[in-house]
């Protein structure tokens, strides 16, 4: 029983059932090399065997008229005795009689007093006849068990190799794709015939791969799913659904059936041979596993991407609530303060608290600009509309959008004159300048100029924007661009950690990249570089 | 209402929004009055009859846009959409609808009183005169001359098209439509889009000292495009 097989170590593949007909059960060429090439039983060998057999009794016959002077004549029935062994050793069944019968003959007529005649009932016929020929065929069945083991333990070293292989192959295979591929590369070298798998999805049992020459159709399909449901083989060669060429095995691990696998059954070489049929529920065994743990391996990752989704979701809610509180009770604390106390104070001071509160509400704002964004790259919703733009535009818009009193005139573009329109997302674009504009800003005090550097090289279009701030430390470069990071500086200003890692998803939305890079005499440069070339 | 300053209608289903603009523009001589809604908006300002509409877009009910058009079929009455962020294509829709302005919520009232100005501004002089003048531009528009300070500027007939519209429409949001609309007409282009953009870029460059600092030529990322003409006529108000 195939199924049960599945937990048997390797080198039990082949049962003893097989000793009795090994010859007959090999289609495969590949097994064609034999140690032992002398077992064959076709008639063209089994005449040949004969032909030889004769040949041999003839030449032991002349060599002993040559020595029979010397020796005593009966003693040369031990020469027809190694002419019989050779032949039993060599040659099968056949040839070892027609060995035996013929010596017996040509000893008893040529060397058995009388000479020359054949005595019916000569005791010596008989008794050189009868040894002859059980010596013959003693041997010839011993070599021929001794061969059958030797050929029994080559094939079973070839299965072995096959499915270690194999399982090599599928352990090492990490997503379903890949080891599909081998399952079907690894089949066909062992069964030499095409194979098509299934597998269960949302909609039901889905074709997960097939080879080029399988036909599988609705029809096809149907007795797939009742092999998925019953768990029981069908098709091609079995009780149920036999007018299908296809033959369908359940794929069955402890846990359940994970899939279904469908093989050509009609074949030039027919049915699958019995000792296969073990190798084969192994192979099944095997590629159930390793489905199933592809299937764990898929699990597992979605758990990890849920976990740091967790894990981002509580840096939002740090985020929400330490960055939106404080900005929002600076303005509750000024419009308390002035509803309370509006009469305590000067007209300066309520001035001066009022536009506290108006900065902090400006930074409220921006920050839920920022969530927003965030949110929208998060969840997929951003959408790039390449359209063809101008990016003395984008920079004017971002530089509008920061505002004349952010310092607006220690920007300086330097975009060339005769720059061809370039296709992006002229919104997102915008954004992503307004973020690192302001962050250049931020960083770099004083009159320190900040300039926007564009570019168009091969393919590309580079957008540049450089200060002359504090700098990013060297290790934590790329980490900037991750979400809620924030490089440790005492007195830093304010920030949630968004913009940058809103840059980044942005910028990879266009199939872009962004990195950020220390300058030689201080500072910090972020360079962008667009494709050109049209998104699909 | 008796006041006799220029009429502002509000329509916004907020009240806190509501009183902010009411009293910030009650504060600068406007006469206001408010709908919580779009069918209210529309019973009001046949009476009422503002020369102004400060309308938004996230109205319960009859949506902005719907009012917008609505409103302009039988008034003349300049609109200026207010609306937050997600409502862009709402916003473009009513631009292209009629609709003379937006602003994005949250405003400032410094930046509310500077657009209601320039749009009435506009509205009030539909006829520049024959020639219109702002910063070192001016365009004669019977003589089909464009002039930079001292210095003749030549234009292709669609860039003169084009900064004719503006001209026309000064101060006034266009749609990238619209502007296809006027300069173009009904004709079908390939990529309208691109069309626009490379004649806005030529004409950017033959106008604009610092294509990056526009003075004249105003991009609304992702809506259009605008003239700005300079503070100098603001003074009328």
């Amino acid at each position: 029983m195939p199924d049960e097989a599945g937990s048997v170590a390797v080198p039990n593949v082949v049962t003893h059932a097989t000793l009795t007909r090994p010859r007959r059960l090999d289609p495969s060429p590949s097994w064609k090399n034999r140690l032992w090439r002398t077992g064959d039983a076709s008639p063209n060998n089994r005449w040949r065997g004969a032909a030889v057999s004769l040949a041999i009794t003839g030449l032991i016959t002349i060599l002993g008229f040559w020595i029979e002077p010397f020796i005593r004549a009966p003693n040369l029935a031990i020469l027809y005795m190694l002419g019989v062994v050779f032949v039993a050793v060599r040659w099968g069944r056949w040839p070892v009689i027609v060995n035996a019968v013929s010596s017996a003959l040509l000893f008893d007529y040529f060397f058995i007093p009388p000479v020359r005649s054949f005595v019916i009932g000569d005791v010596w016929y008989s008794i050189t006849l009868i040894g002859l020929l059980a010596v013959g065929l003693i041997v010839n069945t011993l070599i021929g068990a001794a061969r059958d083991e030797a050929l029994l333990a080559q094939r079973r070293a070839e299965h072995v190799s096959a499915l270690y292989s194999f399982m090599q192959s599928v352990a090492s295979g990490n997503g379903l794709d890949r080891i599909m591929g081998g399952v079907a590369r690894h089949f066909m070298e062992m069964f030499q015939r095409p194979i098509v798998v299934l597998l269960p999805g949302e909609e039901g049992l889905s074709v997960g791969f097939a080879s080029a020459e399988m036909m599988f159709d609705e029809a096809e399909s149907r007795i797939a799913s009742w092999v998925f449901e019953n768990g029981q083989e069908a098709g091609y060669g079995t009780e149920m659904f036999s007018g299908s060429g296809i033959c369908y095995r359940p794929l069955k691990t402890g846990s359940g059936i994970v899939g279904v696998i469908g093989f050509q059954g009609k074949s030039s070489q027919g049915l699958l041979p019995p000792d296969q049929l073990d190798l084969l529920s192994i192979f099944l065994d095997q590629t159930a596993l390793a489905i199933t743990r592809a299937d764990l391996a898929r699990k597992a990752k979605r758990a990890e991407a849920l976990q740091e989704t967790d894990r981002l979701q509580k840096a939002l809610l740090n985020s929400v609530s330490h960055n939106l509180r404080s900005p929002l009770s600076s303005v509750l604390g000024v419009l308390s303060t002035i509803l309370e106390d509006g009469s305590l104070l000067d007209a300066f001071t309520q001035q001066s608290l009022l536009r506290t509160a108006q900065k902090e509400a400006r930074q409220l704002d921006w920050l839920i600009q920022n969530l927003l964004d965030m949110t929208r790259l998060e969840s997929g919703a951003i959408r790039v509309r390449a359209d063809l733009c101008d990016m003395h535009d984008v920079v004017a818009a971002a530089l509008r959008q920061l505002g004349e009193p952010a310092g607006c005139s220690r920007i300086l573009a330097n975009i060339p004159p005769g720059l061809p329109l370039v296709p992006m997302d002229g919104i997102l674009m915008v954004q992503v300048l307004v973020n690192l504009l302001d962050n250049a800003l931020k960083y770099s005090g004083g009159d320190a100029p900040v300039e926007i550097q564009v570019r168009l090289d091969t393919g590309q279009l580079e957008i540049r924007v450089l200060d002359r701030g504090r700098g990013i430390p060297e290790g934590e470069l790329e980490r900037v661009f991750d979400r809620f990071y924030r490089v440790a500086v005492p007195g830093a200003p304010r920030g949630t950690g968004l913009g940058l890692s809103i840059c980044r998803g942005f910028v990879e939305a266009h199939n872009g990249r962004i990195l950020a890079m220390r300058r030689a005499q201080g500072g910090t440069e972020v360079a962008l570089f667009l494709p050109l070339e049209a998104r699909t | 209402m008796s006041s006799p300053g220029p009429r502002v209608l509000i329509v916004d289903d907020e009240t806190g929004i509501r009183r902010f603009l009411r009293v910030s523009l009650e504060a600068h001589g406007y006469s206001v009055n408010e709908a919580s809604t779009g069918e209210e908006a529309l019973q009001i300002v046949p009476a009422f009859r503002p020369d102004l509409i400060l309308l938004d877009l996230g109205l319960p009910g009859v949506g902005g846009k719907h009012v917008t058009s609505c409103l302009l079929e039988w008034t003349q009455t300049p609109i200026i959409i207010l609306s937050v962020e997600a409502d862009e294509s709402e916003k473009i829709a009513a631009l292209d609808a009629g609709a003379d302005d937006y602003l994005t919520k949250p405003f400032g009232s410094g930046e509310l009183l500077a657009r209601i100005r320039a749009t009435m501004r506009r509205v009030a002089q539909p006829d520049s005169g024959p020639v219109f003048v702002t910063g070192e531009l001016s365009v004669d528009l019977a003589g089909r001359a464009v002039r930079l300070g001292e210095k003749d500027v030549q234009l292709t007939p669609t860039e003169y098209s084009l900064l004719k519209a503006f001209v026309i429409h000064a101060n006034k949001l266009l749609t990238h439509r619209q502007l296809l609309c006027e300069v173009w007409g009904g004709a079908h282009y390939e990529d309208p889009q691109h069309l626009l953009r490379v004649n806005i870029n030529n004409l950017r460059r033959k106008l604009e000292a610092d294509p990056t600092r526009p003075r004249y030529i105003i991009t609304e990322p992702g809506v259009g495009y605008r003239l700005r003409t300079e503070a100098r006529a603001s003074a009328a108000l």
